[in-house]
């Protein structure tokens, strides 16, 4: 999808009417002036307003944000478990992208909906869901202990519960474009791979790979975006600490009513957010220059 | 590997049926449930009495009217102003063009919940809070990268060939884009329009949140499930 | 224990259309909005409607549920003050539940309605410690009890004492919803204050906060949870709420909780919770609770209705049903009611419902506990 968008980006404009310049502008003019004023310039002003200090500016809320252990426990927790279900949620996908390049008929068919199904279930419905399902006595234990296996915990309220929640939630957007970029890989390379001798694994990690690396990129991005700042999967699957920064950010601004804090952990998760953000414009730039 | 035996296809596709419907389905089980305790593998009594519950509140159909408004409202403005923006980024060159295009990007590369902290400042300001176009105007901006990337892409995808073997036969500009143009680029833009809707309808969590800024009552209450054990709101709610 | 009436469960099944259907011409209309939760609409649907007008001929009103729409009542409370400045209809004559100081300058702007017996005769009867700003008529009040299943729970909790005792003993079987996250969690944790500081409620005003006295007082009870904290369900993983706390007894994964007694009796009467599921207060030292207030705007379309269904719905025949159709506390006090009312609920009702003040102190109280009690951090 945006991996398409930009792989054709080479497709020469019309170049012909007069004023076509102009025109462009003013046909673009309405999105952009969206993003402008709803993206851009606010967040802006909180950058900008979280380094006020009385009539000057300063970094003093940032130092206190760092000291403070309570919160970098959080900062790192949420970098870290937002790492670990976007890392799971690629390898699953690729997984699945795989036998979907190399198998046809009802069962991929039936395989590649269940993957994009996620799509259309919001977060607040496979929270609840998981918890009547991996919950305590839940369905989950249910069928297990049918089958005589007992001594399931359940990973609701442990950081498990949200991991599981995130790559569930992440499932379709690196599937699909891990597939589209898969798609690309032609079949007389991989004919060729085998009939030199090369196994399964080896197709994979010197012919797939290398050319799954921007698509790899840009699902990463995706998913890790998606995640970080999520807040209602960690605020009802996850422990009430550490706490990721969604649901800190939140309850510094709702529970606590000190708003100023609040921008201080929104701008910090910006940053982060960002490192990966310009990554991810970075691939695409190449991407759209070949 | 295209002879790989079924047996592989048939165990991911029952791993993926078990993880991806089996939370769905546990719901949808519990729908029916009046109880079910455990440990029965089954509702120990199925009915619908929650359902006539909540539909014998008239309160449930409004919301539900009012969200799918929304939905279809902002869904129509966003493909009104994306769809030609992508024609142009598609096939007209114009200063900045690449630049305007990732600028989309911001959207999604800031965290969800900073950008909405920061637009609820801004709507306060402006007096947008909690007005039905305020929510509009926000949830708009959930399907727009969509509404870009997909229409660009396919708008790329149709050759140019077509549109200039047109133009040689002297159709204007307009009756290229009406008869070439768009039959070819409309069911990438069907899609995008599904797909924005659908995201649209169900991030309606977020408005709810920008709808309740400076409410000292339960700010989340809108999270509540829907479902037998609603969520409280009460005089000391801390 | 209780009287528990089939009503919720019928009241809840019947659709609600009447509220929404064309009314006798010669009763006037009372708009009454309401954004409480669904056992507080199907209440002044199903039973103080029709009692309503049974007792006043010429009177009904019509509810506007306002929950989970824009913010609410907040909103028409905006819109009433929009209204009174540009000398329009407010279209509105009630408000179940509000609080002026949500809508900024009401109250000075003198929106609101100052109650006081001359206006609500049934006044004279209010429990005194229900008493708040004169513009808010409080009338129905819930509290926080401990709901515990009966079947695994041999012996009621009398105190505080006895829930830490049980914890310890039957680890993983206790919990409380995170106190930021919902009142039941909330007021457990207060009540572990109140504990940890010699059970005296009215050692905590909203007006002598003081951040090192509070820190030192608020340690005290930190040390209680923190004692209590791998006891608890999951060893301290505490539920985001009322409805997940309520969800894990539900599924039989605990045995004891603080729940909203109004939650909890409607959760028992519609079998979301086996009935084996019991409610009991805390002898020792009840858990706190809170009141519900009405307003009543003073350019009400029909402001003399609106005060006549405020005096309504504080006398003795509504307060009774809010005890028993909501399990709600009364407003007015107990002496006003049937001694046999009270003698039914006494296991549950308190003489009082104790309350721990707004601002400050809960500030202090939901960011201690995040940092003290739910982390395992700074614990030794």
């Amino acid at each position: 999808m945006p991996a398409d968008g930009i792989a054709a980006a080479s497709a020469p404009g019309r170049n012909s009417a007069p004023y076509e310049g102009l025109r462009g502008l003013l046909l673009v003019a309405a999105p952009i002036a969206l993003v402008i004023l709803l993206v851009i310039l606010p967040t802006s002003a909180m950058v900008l307003g979280s380094f006020r200090v009385g009539d000057g500016f300063g970094a003093d809320r940032y130092l206190a944000f760092f000291a403070d252990a309570y919160s970098m426990a959080n900062l790192r927790y949420t970098v870290f478990w937002t790492l670990a279900s976007t890392v799971s949620a690629l390898a699953l996908s690729f997984g699945l992208a795989l036998y979907l390049r190399f198998s046809t008929g009802r069962l991929a068919a039936i395989v590649h909906a269940l993957s994009l199904f996620p799509l259309f279930v919001p977060a607040i419905i496979i929270s609840y869901a998981l918890v009547r399902f991996l919950g305590p006595n839940g369905l989950f234990q249910l069928l297990l202990e049918q089958v005589g296996i007992t001594g399931y915990r359940t990973p609701y309220l442990t950081p498990i519960g949200p991991y599981i929640a995130f790559i569930w939630e992440s499932l379709p957007l690196p599937v699909l474009v891990l597939t589209a970029g898969l798609t690309q890989v032609s079949d007389s390379a991989i004919e060729a791979a085998r009939d030199l001798g090369a196994g399964a694994g080896r197709i994979v990690a010197e012919i797939l790979l290398p050319q799954l690396q921007r698509p790899l990129i840009i699902a990463f991005a995706l998913v890790f975006l998606g995640t970080i700042g999520s807040y209602t999967i960690p605020y009802l699957l996850g422990p009430p600490a550490p706490e990721m920064m969604g649901v800190y950010i939140a309850r510094t601004m709702g529970n606590l009513q000190r708003p100023d804090e609040a921008a201080v952990q929104a701008v910090i998760l910006l940053a982060i957010a960002s490192v990966v953000g310009l990554i991810y414009i970075a691939t695409m730039a190449r991407a759209g220059r070949q | 590997m295209t002879a790989r035996p079924p047996i592989a296809g048939m165990l991911i596709a029952l791993t993926m049926v078990l993880v991806i419907l089996g939370p769905i389905l546990t719901v949808m089980i519990w729908a029916f449930a009046e109880q079910w305790r455990y440990p029965n593998l089954l509702p120990t009594d199925w009915g619908l009495k929650f359902w006539y519950q909540m539909l014998g509140r008239e309160t449930v159909i409004t919301p539900i009217l009012t969200s799918l408004a929304i939905t279809s409202i902002s869904t129509t403005l966003v493909a009104v102003i994306c769809w030609p923006a992508a024609y142009a980024f598609a096939r007209l060159s114009f200063p900045g063009r690449q630049l305007l295009l990732f600028s989309f990007l911001a959207i999604n590369a800031v965290p969800k919940f900073t950008l909405f902290v920061a637009i609820a400042t801004v709507f306060l300001q402006i007096g947008l809070i909690g007005t039905f176009w305020g929510v509009v105007i926000v949830q708009m901006l959930s399907a727009m990268l969509f509404m870009i990337w997909i229409p660009t892409a396919a708008f790329r995808g149709i050759p140019p060939a077509l549109e200039e073997a047109a133009f040689d036969l002297g159709a204007s500009r307009l009756r290229v884009f009406l008869q070439v143009t768009m039959p070819q680029a409309l069911p990438a833009l069907a899609a995008s329009y599904v797909l924005g809707f659908v995201t649209i309808l169900l991030r309606w969590n977020r408005p709810c949140w920008l709808a309740r800024p400076r409410s000292r009552r339960c700010r989340f209450c809108c999270c509540s499930f829907p479902r037998s054990l609603s969520s409280s709101r009460r005089p000391s709610c801390a | 224990m209780f009287n528990r009436r089939e009503f919720i469960l019928t009241a809840a099944t019947v659709p609600v259309v009447a509220a929404s259907r064309a009314f006798a011409q010669d009763r006037k209309v009372l708009q009454v909005y309401t954004d409480g939760d669904t056992n507080i609409s199907d209440w002044w649907n199903n039973v103080i409607k029709p009692a309503f007008e049974a007792a006043h001929p010429d009177l009904t009103f019509n509810l506007t549920i306002t929950r989970g729409v824009a913010d609410g009542n907040t909103t028409i409370g905006q819109r009433v003050m929009a209204a009174m400045q540009s000398n329009t209809d407010p279209q509105a004559d009630y408000f179940e539940e509000f609080d002026p100081a949500d809508v900024e300058g009401s109250i000075e702007a003198g929106l609101w309605t100052t109650i006081d017996t001359s206006n609500v005769p049934n006044l004279a009867m209010i429990n005194p410690a229900a008493t708040d700003l004169p513009v808010r008529l409080p009338y129905r009040g819930s509290q926080v009890l401990i709901a515990y299943d009966s079947a695994k729970v041999a012996e009621a909790p009398k105190t505080f004492a006895d829930i830490l005792a049980f914890a310890k003993a039957n680890p993983g079987r206790f919990t409380y919803g995170r106190p930021d996250k919902g009142g039941s969690g909330s007021n457990f944790v207060i009540r572990a204050i109140h504990e940890a500081n010699g059970r005296d409620p009215a050692a905590f005003t909203r007006e002598n906060f003081d951040p090192a006295k509070a820190e030192e007082m608020l340690q005290k009870a930190w040390a209680v949870l923190q004692d209590l904290h791998p006891h608890t369900f999951g060893e301290g993983t505490y539920p985001a709420g009322n409805t997940p706390a309520l969800q894990l007894l539900a599924q039989g994964a605990v045995d004891m909780i603080p729940a909203w007694s109004d939650q909890a009796l409607q959760a028992i009467n519609q079998g979301v919770l086996p009935d084996t599921v019991k409610v009991v207060q805390l002898q020792d030292l009840a858990l706190c609770g809170g009141f519900a207030y009405s307003a009543i705007p003073s350019n009400a379309t029909d402001h003399a209705g609106a005060m006549t269904l405020a005096n309504f719905m504080l006398s003795p025949e509504m307060q009774v049903s809010c005890v028993r159709e909501i399990g709600g506390f009364p407003g007015i006090g107990w002496e006003h009611l049937p001694p046999e009312l009270k003698a039914e609920y006494i296991d549950v009702i308190p003489v009082s419902i104790p309350t721990f003040p707004s601002g400050d102190w809960q500030t202090a109280k939901n960011d201690g506990w995040y940092k003290n009690v739910a982390t395992n951090l700074t614990r030794d």
